[in-house]
């Protein structure tokens, strides 16, 4: 029996579907079976960050509406084993489908799948509360802006209203340079108006902009911080006890410049 | 809601029962009761003033009408004005002054006592509230979540979103928090919205209506 995640975020573009990827990727490369579940419908992406466009034949709406049968519908990620998604209908509303609709698919995919992540939309209508309706946990995406954070929030209250439990936090796009300039938020200020636990940090990173466009995830190409801190994600999501590093919050010229001071 | 004997009004200083001089006793105390029936809300813990011209009534009467209405309303009567008839209406001249000495001693009133205590973090969105007394959080309030209390609030933790103490028009009602950072606070009639960008300050802080007329903040040391 798996588990299905709902990521989500309340506000748009801060990287709900990006992490949905990637962590459903990670997932996959460290051997887990994974589902990914795009509840976004009638403004569907997650396809197509995944690179799975052209191949998408049956959505959700297909099978709510039984024209097909579930695990046709679902569609392998051939880059890595055990992968696939199911994405959703772009012709219907966001309101043609209902909450016992989704825990029914959530239920069946558990079953068959270690992980189920499901990639909310924006917002806190009839989207939001379908996403969430078959989760039995969530992982809130946040950047380091007061509206991202204050939006994460709402959702927050929301979320533990429906009981689900636990709630981490991933923090994207986290610039340490501006940190220490004081024209960023920093970690430590986000969870203490959040108060959930943190499940990690993704660096500022603009390998994502040309992974999104390649349809490629980034976690395929290691060597990125983004990517570093996905599988490290990945790894605490199955168990794993992975420290989350300090990032280091000067730049290159200030730790030379602190070498020198430190060596005179 | 319209009543020939009594008009209830509500004016920046809170809520006025305006009486009409030429009744009994009686009449009013029925008249009240018809007032209040056909209001959908409860106005339990409200304070509210009298308005009359040149009392009908005698300071025995009077007596017993706030009595009345305390005991049978819960309401707070917090100032008789009488006017002249040389003044005009008091349904037309609008009170615009308030003294903090009209309030009367209502500290010692049992729905002050009252506490609710809330063991939660109040989210962007989420209101707790106590009409009949004043809450305790033990957590924080984060922007764009408001506690509402007709008596004290009290946050053992950083209060960043919105309160509202007294909010049936209690003046002596304060706010306490941990770390006072709010969007907006507010007691009875009067709001204050701190400068944006605060930073903690690190120590506990205490909100109330000042001499002034305006709310003031000040470190907590004790009551």
């Amino acid at each position: 029996m798996g588990k299905v995640i709902v990521i989500t975020s309340g506000k748009g573009g801060v990287g709900k579907t990006t992490s949905t990827a990637n962590l459903g990727t990670a997932l996959a490369l460290i051997g887990k079976t994974v589902v990914i579940v795009d509840a976004d419908v009638g403004l569907r992406n997650l396809d197509v960050v995944m690179g799975l466009e052209s191949r998408v034949v049956f959505t959700s709406m297909d099978v709510i509406e039984k024209r097909c049968e579930l695990s046709k519908a679902l569609v392998k990620d051939r880059r890595v084993e055990d992968l696939v998604l199911l994405a959703a209908s772009q012709r219907n509303r966001k309101d043609d489908i209902r909450q016992e609709q989704m825990q029914d698919i959530c239920e069946k995919l558990k079953d068959e799948y270690d992980f189920v992540l499901i990639d909310s939309p924006a917002g806190i209508e009839q989207g939001f509360h379908n996403a969430a309706a078959g989760a039995d946990e969530a992982i809130i995406v946040t950047t380091p802006d007061l509206s991202a954070i204050r939006d994460a929030d709402r959702i927050i209250g929301l979320l533990q209203n429906q009981g689900i439990d636990p709630i981490n936090l991933v923090l994207n796009r986290l610039s340490p340079a501006l940190v220490r300039k004081g024209n960023m938020i920093s970690k430590n200020d986000v969870l203490d108006i959040l108060n959930i636990d943190l499940l990690g940090v993704i660096p500022e990173d603009t390998g994502v902009i040309a992974s999104t466009n390649r349809g490629i995830p980034l976690v395929h190409n290691d060597k990125s911080p983004g990517a570093e801190a996905y599988m490290r994600i990945a790894r605490r999501m199955i168990g794993q006890r992975i420290p989350i590093p300090e990032m280091r919050e000067d730049n290159f010229l200030a730790q030379i410049m602190n070498w020198f001071s430190r060596n005179k | 809601m319209e009543n020939s004997i009594v008009k209830l009004r509500g004016y920046k200083d809170g809520l006025h029962l305006i009486i009409n001089p030429k009744v009994s006793l009686n009449e009013v105390e029925t008249a009240i009761h018809e007032l209040l029936r056909e209001m959908n809300q409860s106005l339990s813990g409200t304070s509210i003033q009298i308005d009359m011209m040149t009392s009908p009534l005698t300071p025995e009467d009077l007596k017993e009408l706030e009595t009345h209405l305390t005991k049978s309303y819960d309401l707070v009567v917090s100032g008789v004005n009488v006017f002249d008839e040389k003044d005009e209406s008091p349904i037309l001249a609008a009170p615009t002054t308030h003294s903090i000495s009209q309030e009367l001693s209502i500290d010692t009133l049992m729905h002050i006592e009252n506490a609710q205590i809330v063991r939660q973090t109040i989210r962007s969105g989420q209101t707790t509230s106590c009409l009949v007394g004043s809450v305790i959080l033990y957590g924080d309030v984060n922007p764009g979540g408001e506690v509402v209390a007709s008596g004290d609030i009290v946050v053992l933790g950083t209060l960043r979103g919105s309160a509202h103490a007294g909010v049936n028009g209690r003046l002596s009602s304060v706010i306490i928090a941990m770390e006072l950072v709010p969007l907006q606070l507010q007691i009875g009639t009067y709001v204050n919205r701190p400068l944006l960008g605060q930073k903690p300050r690190g120590y506990p802080e205490i909100a109330r209506v000042g001499a002034e007329d305006t709310i003031i903040v000040e470190e907590f040391i004790k009551f």
